[in-house]
Parts: C-alpha cells; sequence; structure tokens
C-alpha cells in the first residue's frame, strides 16, 4: 500500500476496538511471570552452556597479546573465543564501535573475549583469568576539551547540519531583547530493566538466536554482517523485549558472543551482558554543549532564533540531533541552527529515547523561559505568542496538524498555572515550592512497515509481523486494528511479533512504531478483506465486516466459513510516499510541573506533573498514558539525577550500575496527570494516529529546571540538577 | 569445590539439588528448576527484578546463595497465582496496567505480596516506600500504585465479608 | 565468582572452630556487603561461616533499661520490634531507613557494625549511644571499637553476638540519603542521657563514622535545635566524592543534626 493522500473515511474510524481502553493482551503472561524473555527461552531439551564476557581495560589503543591458558583450563571451561581468534568482522550496517574481532580497541569494555562454560560462575570465574597486553594510545575523552576541534558532519541523518535563514546575526545585534546561553546535557544511559542477552544455537550453517532486539531485520542484517553468514540462514527471535529506550536498536556484543561461543563449544550458548556492560559497552546518550540565541521585540515576537549544538562520539559516528526542534517550534524571521560532532573515545554514542529533541528541549525550554522572564512575559503567553502553523524555515509547508497553543492553555488552567508567583516566593516549612512549564515537541517519522494476516476456519485472525513490543502495547494496538479492520471481537485475533520468519515491520524506535506498524497489519487486512470478498464473489469495495462476518447487500456469511479449511491470508507493507515533504508532521504538548526544593539541604522533590498532549488519534488510551507517565518519569531522572560520570583520565562512564546511575524510584515521583487532546490527523496514516511515547520526554527536564528556578530563584544550567549546583545560591536558613 | 546438597521447598513443592557453594539462588532457581519469573537486572541488589519471598520476607534472591537458603521455605511469582487463577495481585496488575515490558513485574507483584501481608491496609505513601527496593524504568510507578491499593481494598473487602 | 566452601554454625563456638579451618575464611550474616562484593571479585574467601542460624546471636531483650539485640538480629526485626520502638524509637527508626526492604529483611546489626562502612547507619547509633558491642571474648565500648573505613576493633575470628546499650533520655536520627544506593550521605544520631549528649555521625567523615564534639559541647547545656546555630563542621575532615562535596557534606552534617535533635523523642 502506498500512502500518498491524505486518509479519508475507513474502517478504523468505526472505533469499537481501535481508541478503545483495551487492557494489555499479554498482561496475563507478564503478571504470571510467564513471558519469556531473551535469557530463559528455557527448552529442557536443549543443553545450554554459559557465556561471560571480557571486556577491554582500556579504553583506546591495541591488543599486544593475549594468554587464554588459565582460563581455558578452569573448571567447567568449555571453549575460549577471542577477539584475536575470531580476526577483524565486518562491521553491520547500524554499529558505530565494532562489536569483536580484531586487536583494535576503539572503548573501554569493547568485547575481547568470551568464555564458555557449563555453569555461569564457572565462566563468571574463567574470564577472570583471561590475560591481555594492552598497547594504550590517548584518547579523547573530555567534551568541553573535544569541542574544539569538532567538525561539521555532511548531513545529519538526511537533514543539513546548518540551516540559516533571514539575517540571523543582524536581527539578533538590531533587537531590544536579546538572550544568550550555554546549557551542558550529560552522557545518560536507557538503563532499561532487562541487560542485552542472547541464546545463540547452531544447527550446521543456521543459527536460531533469541535475544533482546528492537529492530528484528536490522539486528539479523547486521549479524549476518559480522559472522560472514548468509542473513536467510538465521532465525532470530525477540517475542518479549524487558525494555529498549533505543538501547536495543542495534545489534550488540552478546548475540555476536553467544554466536561465536556457540560456534566453539559446539552447544548452545546463552550470553547476558553484565550490568556493566550495557554502559561502558553498549550505547549511551551522548552529552551535548548547547548554545541558545532568541532576540525578541518588547512584545514577546520573537525576531532572531538560534541553536547550537556540540557532542561527541567515535570516528565515523554520528551527532546528538539536538537542534533539530528549534528548525520548526517557534516562529522567527531571522533563525539558524548549527550541530558539530567532536571525536570521543568513549563508548558509542546513540539515540536513546527522543534522540535530538530530549536534550534539545532540555536547553531550548530553558532559555525560553530565561527570555521570557527577561522580557516580563508569562512563559506560557510567550510561547503561544511565538506558535507558528507553517515550517518556519520553508513557510510554503506546513503543519500537517499543529496544536501547541491549546495544549498550553489547557494545562495553564488545569494545572492552576496562574498561582505562580515570583521567583523564589512561596515558602512551606522547609519547602521552597515553584511551578514550571515547557512546550513538548517530537517529530512523527515515517518507516515501510509490513505485516501477514491470516483467517482460520475457526474464524481466528493471527496476524504476524516482526514488529517488537518493549513494553509499549504492539501486541496490543496490533490486535485492536486487526479486530477492528476485519469485525470481530479482540478475543480472536491472536498477535505473533518479533520473528525474523514474519514480514519485516517498522520496529520499534522513535516514537513510530505504533502508527506505522498498525498501518502495516491495516494493510494486510485491507488484502485479506479483499481475498474474503473475491472468494464469495462480493465487491471488495461495499463488503462490510461486522460481529464476525462479511456482509454484501442482503448476503452475510460468517468469516470462520467464509474461510474454508483452507483459511485465507493477506500480506502487505505500507511505503509512506511524498505526503511528509508537502507536510511537516510532528507531535506536541506542554509539560506542567509544581517542585519543592529544600531549603537547607537543596534536594529537590516533584510534587505534581501535568503532561497535555497533541499526538493525533490515541489508539489505545491506557497503553498511551502509560507511556506519557514513564516519560516523564525519565525526565525526573534526567532533569535531576541521571548523568554518567566521565572518568576524562581513563576513558570511561564510572558509575556503570544501578548502584550509581540514578534512576528515579517509587518514592520520587508524585501524582502525574496526563490529557490527550481529541484529534486525529489524516496526513499521518489511515490510523490517523502519530507517535506519542518519545513526547512524553521531551521538554519535561526544562519543565522540572524551570520550576526549581520558580521555586529558588537559582538558575541551572548544567543538568542534572543536583543539590550542589543550587545549595549556594538558595537562602541561608538560620 | 564440591557441590553441596541443597533442600527447598519452591512454591509449595520440595526440591532437592546440587548445588557450588557460590552459586546464587536465582540461578539455582533459574537454571536449575526453570523457575524464570524472578529475573536477573542488575545484579548489585538494588533494581529487585529477582524478588522472591523466603520464609516471609522479601528477599533479593541475586544476593543470597542457594547454600544460605537451604531449608528455606521459597515462594516466587509463579507460586502466586497462575494464567488461570492469578492472584488478586496479578488481576489488579493487569488491570490497572501496571506493567510495560513486564521485565520487573515478577519481582513487583512478589514484594507487593509480601508489603501486603506486613501492612494490609497501606497509605499510598507506605506503598512507595515498601516498594522502594523495586525498580521500574517504564510505567513511572503511577499505576504499579494503584495496582497494589486496589489488591489491598480487594483483599480487605473479602476479609471483611468473611467476618 | 571464585569458587568458595560454605559452613552453617550452629552455635558461637562451633563458628569460630569453623573459622579456623579454611584458608581465608570469612563470616557472612546478611551478606549484603560481603555477597556483592565477591560477585565483584573484591573479596575471595575460601571458606564462608553463616552466623544467620546461631540461637545465641538472635533476638532483642529490653530489661532495667538495658536494651540488648543479638548481632543475627535483621535491620526489619529491629525496625519493627515493640520494645526497641518503646526503648529508643530513633534506633527503629534508623533501621527503618537502611537499604530497601528486602536489605532490611537479610541485613543484620551484627554484620553493619562489624563491617563498618563509613556509609553504614548504624556505627552512628553505636557511637552515640555509648554501646558496648559484646563479642565471644569481650566487650569492646563504640568509642574504641570503629577505627577507620572499614577498620575495627575486632579480632580477625572475633564475633560479635550482640549489642548493648543503655535506653537514652531521648534520641534522634536523621538521615540525607544517597538517591540511588540509599548509603547515608550524611547521618547524625543524637542521644540524650543522664551523663550527657553525644552525636554520632556517617557518611560524612573522610575517616568514617565519628563523634562531633563541638556539637554535643553545645547540646549538653540546651538541647534544641537552635544550639547547633554556632557550630561550624570543618570540611577539611569531610569525604568529598561523586555525590557531594566536602563543603555540601559539612553543611549536610549540621542540617541533619539539627533535624535529628528537633526529632528526638
Amino acid at each position: 500500500m502506498q500512502f500518498d493522500k491524505p486518509a479519508t473515511t475507513n474502517p478504523i474510524d468505526r472505533l469499537k476496538v481501535v481508541g478503545q481502553p483495551v487492557h494489555r493482551i499479554d498482561g496475563q503472561l507478564k503478571a504470571t511471570g510467564r513471558a519469556k524473555y531473551a535469557y530463559e527461552w528455557h527448552d529442557p531439551n536443549v543443553p545450554y552452556v554459559y557465556g561471560y564476557p571480557v571486556g577491554a581495560a582500556i579504553a583506546k589503543g591495541h591488543i599486544v597479546s593475549m594468554d587464554v591458558s588459565a582460563a581455558k583450563e578452569a573448571p567447567g571451561v568449555l571453549a575460549v573465543v577471542t577477539a584475536l581468534d575470531v580476526g577483524e568482522r565486518k562491521k553491520g550496517k547500524f554499529n558505530t564501535a565494532k562489536l569483536f574481532g580484531g586487536s583494535e580497541i576503539q572503548h573501554y569494555h569493547q568485547a575481547v573475549a568470551v568464555v564458555v562454560a557449563e555453569t555461569f560462575e564457572q565462566a563468571r570465574a574463567a574470564a577472570a583469568l583471561v590475560r591481555v597486553e594492552y598497547a594504550e594510545e590517548i584518547g579523547a575523552f573530555d567534551l568541553k576539551d573535544a569541542m574544539k576541534t569538532a567538525i561539521k558532519p555532511k548531513d545529519v541523518g538526511g537533514a543539513p547540519p546548518d540551516t540559516a535563514v533571514g539575517d540571523f546575526d543582524g536581527a539578533f545585534k538590531a533587537a531590544p531583547v536579546s538572550f544568550d546561553a550555554t546549557y551542558t546535557t550529560p552522557d545518560q544511559s536507557h538503563s532499561m530493566m532487562e541487560p542485552h542477552a542472547s541464546i545463540a544455537v547452531w544447527d550446521g550453517e543456521a543459527l536460531t538466536i533469541w535475544t533482546s532486539a528492537q529492530m528484528i531485520d536490522w539486528w539479523r542484517s547486521d549479524l549476518a554482517t559480522t559472522l560472514d553468514v548468509e542473513k536467510e540462514k538465521i532465525h532470530l527471535m525477540s517475542p518479549f523485549i524487558g525494555g529498549g529506550f533505543g538501547g536495543k536498536l542495534f545489534l550488540r556484543a552478546d548475540a555476536v558472543l553467544a554466536a561465536f561461543g556457540a560456534k566453539a563449544a559446539r552447544r548452545p550458548v546463552k550470553v547476558a551482558l553484565p550490568r556493566p556492560f550495557m554502559v561502558n559497552n553498549t550505547t549511551h546518550r551522548p552529552a551535548t554543549i548547547q548554545r541558545v540565541r532568541i532576540a525578541a521585540e518588547h512584545t514577546g515576537k520573537i525576531t532572531a532564533i538560534g541553536h547550537e549544538s556540540w557532542s561527541g562520539d567515535l570516528p565515523g559516528g554520528q551527532l546528538e540531533t539536538a537542534a533539530m526542534q528549534t528548525r520548526l517550534l517557534y516562529a522567527g524571521e531571522n533563525r539558524m541552527t548549527a550541530m558539530r560532532l567532536a571525536t570521543l573515545d568513549l563508548a558509542e554514542g546513540n539515540a536513546m529515547r527522543a534522540p535530538g529533541e530530549a536534550p534539545g528541549m532540555m536547553a531550548l525550554e530553558i532559555a525560553m523561559d530565561e527570555m521570557a522572564e527577561k522580557l516580563d512575559i508569562d512563559p506560557v503567553e510567550f510561547r503561544i505568542i511565538n506558535d507558528t502553523q507553517v515550517d518556519p524555515e520553508k513557510p510554503e509547508r506546513p503543519f500537517s496538524h499543529r496544536d501547541l497553543v491549546s495544549c498550553l492553555r489547557l494545562g495553564a488552567e488545569r494545572f492552576g498555572w496562574s498561582d505562580r508567583g515570583r521567583p523564589a516566593s512561596r515558602r512551606e516549612g522547609n519547602w521552597l515550592i515553584g511551578l514550571g512549564v515547557a512546550a513538548a515537541f517530537r517529530n512523527n517519522l515515517l518507516v515501510p512497515s509490513a505485516a501477514r494476516v491470516r483467517l482460520d476456519h475457526e474464524g481466528v485472525i493471527t496476524v504476524e509481523t516482526d514488529m517488537t513490543d518493549i513494553g509499549t502495547g504492539s501486541y496490543t494496538i496490533i490486535a485492536q486494528t486487526a479486530a477492528e479492520m476485519m469485525g470481530v471481537p479482540i478475543e480472536k485475533v491472536v498477535v505473533r511479533l518479533g520473528d525474523s520468519r514474519f514480514p519485516v515491520s517498522a520496529g520499534s524506535g522513535g516514537q513510530f512504531g505504533a502508527n506505522c506498524s498498525t498501518t502495516g497489519v491495516y494493510a494486510a487486512c485491507v488484502k485479506l478483506r479483499e481475498a474474503i470478498a473475491q472468494k464469495l464473489g462480493f465487491n471488495s469495495e461495499d463488503a462490510t465486516f461486522e460481529n464476525g462476518e462479511v456482509r454484501s447487500g442482503n448476503r452475510s456469511v460468517p468469516l470462520a466459513e467464509a474461510a474454508g479449511s483452507e483459511g485465507l491470508a493477506g500480506e502487505d507493507t505500507v511505503e509512506w510516499a511524498k505526503l511528509a515533504d508537502s507536510h511537516q508532521q510532528s507531535t506536541f504538548g506542554a509539560h506542567f510541573v509544581e517542585v519543592g526544593v529544600d531549603i537547607a539541604t537543596g534536594e529537590s522533590r516533584i510534587r505534581r506533573m501535568l503532561a497535555v498532549c497533541a499526538a493525533g488519534r490515541i489508539l489505545n488510551p491506557i497503553t498511551a498514558r502509560s507511556q506519557v507517565v514513564g516519560a516523564m518519569t525519565m525526565g525526573v531522572g534526567s532533569a535531576l539525577s541521571e548523568e554518567l560520570a566521565v572518568d576524562v583520565g581513563r576513558g570511561f562512564f564510572v558509575n556503570h550500575d544501578l548502584a550509581g546511575y540514578e534512576v528515579p524510584v517509587h518514592a520520587d515521583i508524585p501524582h502525574q496527570e496526563v490529557i490527550f487532546m481529541d484529534e486525529t490527523d489524516p496526513y499521518s496514516s489511515p490510523m490517523k494516529a502519530k507517535g506519542i511515547a518519545e513526547l512524553g520526554l521531551c521538554g519535561v527536564s526544562a519543565a522540572i529546571a524551570n520550576a526549581i528556578y520558580n521555586a529558588t530563584g537559582v538558575r541551572v544550567r548544567e543538568y542534572p540538577i543536583t543539590l550542589d549546583k543550587l545549595i549556594g545560591g538558595l537562602p541561608d536558613v538560620t | 569445590m564440591s557441590k553441596m546438597h541443597i533442600k527447598l521447598t519452591v512454591n509449595g513443592k520440595p526440591v532437592e539439588l546440587l548445588a557450588e557453594p557460590r552459586e546464587l539462588l536465582i540461578h539455582v532457581l533459574r537454571e536449575e528448576l526453570s523457575i524464570t519469573g524472578p529475573h536477573i537486572g542488575c545484579e548489585t541488589t538494588h533494581c529487585g527484578a529477582c524478588t522472591i519471598d523466603m520464609d516471609g520476607r522479601s528477599i533479593k534472591s541475586c544476593t543470597v546463595f542457594a547454600a544460605q537458603a537451604n531449608g528455606a521455605n521459597v515462594t516466587t511469582i509463579e507460586g502466586l497465582g497462575t494464567p488461570d487463577g492469578l492472584h488478586v495481585l496479578q488481576t489488579m496488575f493487569k488491570e490497572h496496567h501496571g506493567l510495560q515490558c513486564g521485565f520487573c513485574t515478577p519481582g513487583m507483584i512478589t514484594r507487593a505480596y509480601r508489603l501486603l501481608q506486613e501492612n494490609p491496609d497501606p497509605t499510598e505513601e507506605e506503598v512507595r516506600f515498601g516498594m522502594s527496593g523495586n525498580l521500574c524504568r517504564c510505567t513511572g510507578y503511577q499505576n504499579i500504585v494503584k495496582a497494589i491499593l486496589a489488591a489491598a481494598a480487594e483483599l480487605n473487602a473479602v476479609k471483611e465479608a468473611a467476618q | 565468582m571464585y569458587a568458595t566452601n560454605y559452613h552453617r554454625a550452629s552455635s558461637v563456638a562451633d563458628a569460630v572452630r569453623l573459622k579456623g579451618t579454611g584458608e581465608e575464611t570469612k563470616y557472612v550474616s546478611g551478606g549484603m556487603t560481603l555477597i556483592p562484593t565477591m560477585k565483584q571479585r573484591l573479596a575471595a574467601p575460601s571458606d564462608l561461616v553463616d552466623l544467620r542460624h546461631v540461637a545465641e546471636m538472635k533476638g532483642i531483650t529490653v530489661s532495667g533499661g538495658t536494651v540488648r539485640i543479638g548481632a543475627a538480629t535483621t535491620h526489619a526485626e529491629v525496625a519493627s520490634s515493640a520494645e526497641i520502638k518503646a526503648a529508643c524509637p530513633a534506633l527503629s527508626h534508623l533501621a527503618s531507613l537502611i537499604g530497601d526492604p528486602h536489605v532490611r529483611h537479610m541485613g543484620t546489626v551484627g554484620g553493619s557494625v562489624a563491617n563498618n562502612d563509613p556509609a553504614a547507619d548504624y556505627p552512628s547509633a553505636m557511637l552515640a549511644l555509648g554501646a558496648m558491642i559484646v563479642t565471644d571474648r569481650r566487650r569492646i565500648a563504640a568509642d574504641d571499637f570503629f577505627t577507620g573505613l572499614f577498620e575495627t576493633a575486632l579480632n580477625e575470628d572475633e564475633i560479635i553476638v550482640a549489642v548493648e546499650f543503655a535506653a537514652p533520655e531521648k534520641a534522634g536520627y536523621s538521615k540525607f540519603p544517597n538517591p540511588a544506593s540509599r548509603y547515608a550521605m550524611t547521618g547524625v544520631f543524637v542521644a540524650k542521657s543522664a551523663s550527657g549528649v553525644r552525636v554520632g555521625v556517617t557518611g560524612a567523615g573522610s575517616d568514617g563514622v565519628f563523634r562531633h564534639s563541638g556539637m554535643e559541647q553545645a547540646l549538653a547545656g540546651n538541647f534544641s535545635p537552635d544550639a547547633l546555630s554556632g557550630v561550624t563542621t570543618d570540611p577539611a575532615d569531610m569525604l568529598s566524592d561523586l555525590h557531594g562535596s566536602a563543603e555540601y557534606r559539612a553543611n549536610l552534617v549540621n542540617v541533619m543534626a539539627r533535624r535529628a535533635v528537633a526529632a528526638a523523642t
């Protein structure tokens, strides 16, 4: 199916199942501990053994020699495979850092060996016996230094690194009010609860692998490249995934090590990355340094807006696209953005939930708050004054649907925004209280997605697609989509996901999964409807699918009967034509936060939060709300505590576990509310939905920062806003 | 190192097995007994994904040797309810959407089970502090707290009706 | 983890005997510090002697104003003990703040005191309460017991059997926990008794737990938060790390002390 015209009325608009608060269809399995994740694909008939990785102890250089004799002689050890043994490997298309093979060390904890033993503890103990001699080289680990030699890449994910409209410098100088500040965001860790894990089983040249992958086809292709086997020989499965947030988008070392280990040991091998490897061996959200400049008239109308960002990555890597949203979010005749990439020899920087916008909004939305204060205009009003209904860099290009203003107004009303006072004006006992606001913004991305839908003689609809459910609710919304399209109750739908034997889907990433994968299912259902109509001699245009039957004129046939003993199937792929060129598709929202800051310790506590989101049709308000609330919580961590601390001498992240990397717990999170604007976007898809999972994160941290400023009068521009950064500016307690 | 003979009662059933002294209880449960509801999230006693109930106490089974548990009575998520006969906590986690990826869920529910024995009628704040040893990165905790409070209310209503 | 042997002691004497058997034998109680340390291969004991099942080391008794807590008593048991709530509620409160519920279910008083982690909670209470650390062979005053970071006066095979202290007139504990580990970034225990006021500070000092003599003097005459207004804490004596600078901790010591005094009952 080519989606090349805005959607008109279609069976989804019936909203009998889609858009309804349907409980998760995988809830039962998960609540009983029976959902099987990668590391526990237990088959009593398969004698699994255990692989344990060895990580590089230096950040940059070469392996001179490896001595594995002690490890090989250790009790229970079946095989030791080293990077030198497997030699240089071709790198997967989506990997920046190489995962395993050859003597070059690109970053700390790069995998240099895997030790396979009969038990986990045997493997772990023997891994400590692998001796490696390195030739260490000097690396770059400090972004503040490396930014001086940062380069301008040719393009950033298909977009230019720089944009300029009008005369930014001239307008900035000429404006009656202007503002210029620099912000920093730290390296952050996805810290999903399930560590990366794989089980690899060889049968001759064929490899079966259970792993924890957000993108089945990307992993399969890149694993084939890295192992140098035919892609078709690899069967890869990820039916349940314990969270991803971008950390499982790209092939990781556990899959490669399990495959090599299983080959060498001639046994099925399971490998889980130890938690510290998740930080220094895999990917993380890279730190940024961002400069934001805004100039405006006294009325609040922005005349110039500029956003520059610097981030680092390994050579050949990518930058964090933190200035992207500033190209689209606010009006302003004169504008510039620029993004630069520094070379850093830390682990690979890559996508984490809302790459680009999440850190970009952390800076831009504090700057908007600061500028509003400078103008003496309420920050909600300041944003409304500068709303735009067209792409401000290309005014001929309207937004497909943009309702930021309503989000701000409704949120302000519901949250009691009018109670907000001047900075440091409200105190309750030990607590200084403040309110903050920020806009939310994240683009809506479109990725091809395929599915296969089968109807059997019992009237059961089975959907098969390699789409993944990383906790988002894919199983459920796909079942809702198929039920709506085929006119059956959701109980009649079986959804099978995360298997490379199924048609290639959009996968889970970039908040495109829900809209794109359900559209793929929609397209396959259209094909199945046609097949059913054709078999029955109906005109598919006027056949109605309802109550488990297909009806045309005065004739109706139960689906089970229509299927016959052979059953029927439909398969299709949605391809996205040029609609996104003519119309900018984005999602919008507003975050409101109330904080308390302890006057004596500087400790910040969130008191309440509200998000108002405009993201097209909400396919399932339960799963969508949970996405937003979870994202808001991640935003609390991002604002107040999450930071990978870099050892700039040795070149690694020091706090590489959950004892040191501080994610929010139950007690940190208070009352949270979410409101969805009632809207549809026919430009996005026949589902008329857009992404929501990342929108919930974009802007939250800035809203918290702004609330802390309102509480204390102390402006912190370096995330996270820890107590030590506040304490100096707080009023004396005694 | 010689293996030790270990006897446990797991989800009401007596089991005997051999384990090295250094083997952790979580590994024995998962790899020897195929009880894979409790998960390994962090291995540093922080995330609580491996939470089980041992002799009437919530513990993190990644930080207990199987040998230490010798003779103990262990309950895991598998012992609380089945898909056909859910424990009220499991029902409430499902109905209140107290889970997303589901990886933390077995530990979360097993801890909540003990929490409601320790404190059958907790306030929201007591739930939040009582659950502070269990991390979730997906849900934002709201629905988990709701599910536990709803389960407490349901269990108390059943108790009252019985009296 | 390196291989190890496991022994379960049935009595204190049995434990001491078992301690002598291996090359490098360690006692393990709740294991909340030792097991993570072993996983990281920072400890590699040849043998472990499990103390959790030694009956003599269990139980809480309060008689004639003296509180005795068996070393194998868990933090959860201390937190919920009616006797301790009556005799010294500040200590129940302290126990309820350690780690998380799971850790409190396993971790023990004896283990915490013997390990003397500079950020552990109990040592501050032991100092402030003037507790006696009762071992299998002697009684050691808390003032003599904690000798430095992770260092104590215990001999190699000596076992803490119990801790004892006289119930104070008033005591309070206030802690600022690290948001991830819940260890004390600063914890202050204040206790007032007939013999005066004692203040124990944990989590903050560069040499581990310590008594704050400036605060003790200030509070001796006037047991109120305001009495601490003029008292200073020297940042030069404070820890400085990823979680907080020495100056910040010095500030926290004073803030936590005021809150501990205000909360004292």
